[in-house]
């Protein structure tokens, strides 16, 4: 790892990742092992949104050329939102790519994340399904969300109908995490889910 | 493209229009009557040749003589640096009245814009005798921090190993400044000053040459492997440049392989389609098909489309296994493809289908061309190495026997411009414009296949019929050119 990487991680937790501020609004890192490539993130769903009471994991890779180059982020908690895929948890944010500037640190990362959670562009979609039920279905879209919140992130908010839909169509022997991506990228119609099952 | 070339290029359009040759369909019989002549007397003058087009071949010393020079008259116009102006250049598309005249007008907009100068520059005070680093987040002495233009402020060691990443990474002149949000672009002088390995300077200068010569209208690099030259132009324009060094000829406009009479946007939408839908063309790929007569297994090995089956003789055509004789002469079909017209009212299925059809006709007519020509490429080897025995066994000097490989020559380009007449006409809305097109390409697609037939049987082919068959392919080709390709 490159001096300027390591020692600007270093100081980023030293000044910025342990600040009061950054506990207040819910996020935190922290190292995997000792060589500072590889972090752990974490951020706290926002209130009054379908994340609310969540707890998301990212994964955060540390390139070599970091400052200058964004660290690569992903979701490791599964999550229902326009701009994150439902499938690899892959992220779509113009700061971690072309909008990326060296004087941005780990905090802005996390904030601004925590921003989209907040505010999804629907227009830039990572994950097609989810933008296009954003867009033209959105209240199965807030309570597919909170679903997801509540059965991947810990959310207190159940949803009991699509609870019980999800147990309804895993009895009939299929792995809820596919019935749940079955019944939520079709409007949770569980015949057209079954049907996209099977095939 | 400038403005003015834009308007100019959109005159010739009009013109191409009103210069269509939209007679009734009675006329075309007529048409080349009188085309007989000899090849080399009526050999088309650069005015009317509708492929000619004016260019040079640079090294990339003349080029960079070149960039300069177009970099003083700024530099002494304007009284402005020289790495300023080249930098104004680069932003404007190297449009130096343009520069000229927005400088004397506007200076700041014009700075603005380049993204040399920000909206709002920011007052980054530096207390006391030390400041930390936005960056790397350290302590560092006032003295040892820089700034561009639009003031925000980065330790040099930061500077260093930022542009250093930069250069590694291939950007060079779209370097932007380290801030959040601020898009202001690093002068090389700058980066200069703050690099301290001059290790990356060569990479630096390289790269952002290359910059400099695609942002410019007038040039390109040659798109042959490692080829070092650079055509210079005056006017952008979709024409056919021959590279003397690598023997690659290529667009000047768009910089793939020529493509005369279809235009640069629908070559690349012809050549994406091709790519995207290579699976459901694959099964055309059959080097082989069935005598339509007697069914024996015939092996297409020349470029000639005229086939002639070994068993029973039958003359049919490789594309459309109809019978030769229909082709030859009066009223050649093969090239056309015939619109089912009652299409509009058949189910979405079915369009479908008829979209699928109709793509598929021109792909294989496409493709077809592209393999006889690679076969025409092979006719070519035989005829310069028989050749060659002749003139050691003393049958005649090369001189003598040099209209052989004028012919293969020859049959090979209007081949060439054969096969890229079908991504133009796939594309063409139906009108008569559409229908004249297609009667000239069935007429130069004849000529083609007849010149190649007697290509093929160069030896037993009496002289002054293949050359007056080379004539009329030549011609043929000239004409849809003239009439289709924009000027
Ligand atoms: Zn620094
Ligand atoms: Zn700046
Ligand atoms: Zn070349
Ligand atoms: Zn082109
Ligand atoms: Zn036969």
């Amino acid at each position: 790892m490159a001096n300027i990487a390591e020692a600007r991680i270093k100081r980023e937790f030293k000044e910025v990742v342990k600040s009061e501020e950054v506990a207040k609004c819910h996020i935190k890192v922290e190292l995997v092992n000792d060589t500072f490539t590889e972090l752990r993130g974490e951020i706290a769903g926002p209130p009054d949104t379908p994340y609310e009471g969540g707890n998301f994991i990212l994964e955060i890779k540390i390139p070599d050329t970091y400052p200058f180059n964004p660290p690569k982020v992903k979701f490791v908690t599964k999550i229902w939102h326009p701009n994150i895929s439902s499938v690899t948890g892959a992220i779509c944010l113009d700061i971690l790519k072309d909008q990326w500037a060296a004087a941005m640190t780990l905090r802005t990362v996390l904030l601004s994340l925590q921003a989209l959670l907040a505010a999804a562009e629907p227009d830039d979609p990572q994950d097609a399904v989810v933008a296009k039920q954003y867009k033209e279905n959105p209240k199965i879209f807030q309570d597919t969300a909170k679903h997801w919140t509540h059965v991947y992130a810990g959310g207190p908010n159940r949803t009991p109908e699509l609870d019980a839909k999800v147990a309804q169509l895993s009895g009939m022997g299929f792995d809820a995490n596919k019935v749940r991506v079955a019944l939520s990228s079709h409007s949770w119609d569980a015949e057209r889910a079954t049907e996209y099952l099977i095939s | 493209m400038s403005e003015e070339m834009k308007s100019q290029d959109s005159d010739n359009d009009s013109e191409l229009e009103e210069s269509d040759h939209m007679d009734d369909d009675d006329d075309y019989g007529g048409y080349y009557d009188n085309d007989t002549g000899d090849l080399d007397i009526d050999k088309p003058k650069k005015s009317d040749d509708p492929e000619y087009f004016e260019y040079e071949l640079l090294e990339i010393e003349d080029v960079e003589r070149f960039l300069n020079e177009e970099v003083e008259v700024l530099h002494s116009t304007l009284q402005i640096q020289p790495g300023l102006a080249k930098m104004l250049l680069l932003a404007h598309g190297w449009r130096k009245d343009y520069i000229i005249d927005r400088c004397k007008k506007e200076p700041d907009r014009l700075l603005i814009d380049s993204r040399l100068m920000p909206e709002r520059k920011v007052t980054e005070q530096i207390f006391g005798n030390s400041a930390i680093c936005s960056v790397c987040l350290l302590r560092r002495p006032q003295d040892y921090f820089y700034s561009l233009s639009c003031g925000h402020s980065f330790c040099g060691e930061c500077w260093d190993e930022f542009c250093q990443v930069r250069i590694q990474q291939g950007v060079t002149t779209g370097i932007e400044c380290m801030a959040k949000d601020c898009n202001i672009l690093v002068p090389e002088d700058f980066l200069c000053s703050v690099m301290q390995k001059p290790e990356l300077r060569d990479r630096y200068s390289q790269l952002s040459f290359s910059d400099h010569v695609k942002s410019h209208p007038d040039l390109r690099f040659c798109p042959g492997a490692n080829c070092p030259i650079i055509v210079r132009a005056p006017v952008c324009k979709a024409k056919k440049v021959e590279c003397s060094r690598c023997k690659t000829t290529f667009c000047f406009k768009c910089g793939i392989e020529y493509h005369a009479p279809t235009d640069c946007d629908v070559i690349k939408k012809w050549l994406t389609k091709c790519a995207d839908d290579s699976e459901t063309a694959n099964y055309i790929s059959a080097h082989t098909k069935d005598c339509p007569k007697c069914h024996v297994c015939i092996e297409k090995n020349g470029g000639c489309n005229h086939m002639q089956c070994s068993k029973c003789k039958y003359d049919f055509c490789w594309m459309c296994l109809g019978d030769w004789k229909t082709h030859g002469s009066e009223y050649y079909e093969c090239s056309r493809y015939k619109e089912n017209p009652n299409i509009a009212n058949e189910s979405v299925h079915a369009q479908a289908r008829e979209a699928l059809k109709k793509y598929l006709f021109y792909f294989e007519r496409w493709e077809n061309h592209a393999k006889s020509l690679q076969l025409e490429e092979q006719t070519l080897h035989k005829i310069t190495s028989r050749i060659h025995e002749k003139v050691m066994n003393n049958t005649g000097t090369w001189i003598d026997w040099q209209y052989l490989l004028d012919a293969a020559h020859l049959l090979k380009k209007c081949r060439y411009t054969l096969q890229y007449t079908y991504p133009y006409a796939y594309y063409m809305e139906k009108s008569a414009r559409k229908q004249l097109f297609e009667y000239q390409q069935a007429q130069l697609e004849a000529e083609v296949e007849n010149l190649s037939w007697k290509v093929e049987r160069a030896e037993i082919t009496d002289r002054g019929d293949l050359e007056n068959q080379m004539d009329i392919a030549e011609k043929r080709r000239q004409t849809l050119l003239k009439d289709f390709l924009e000027f």
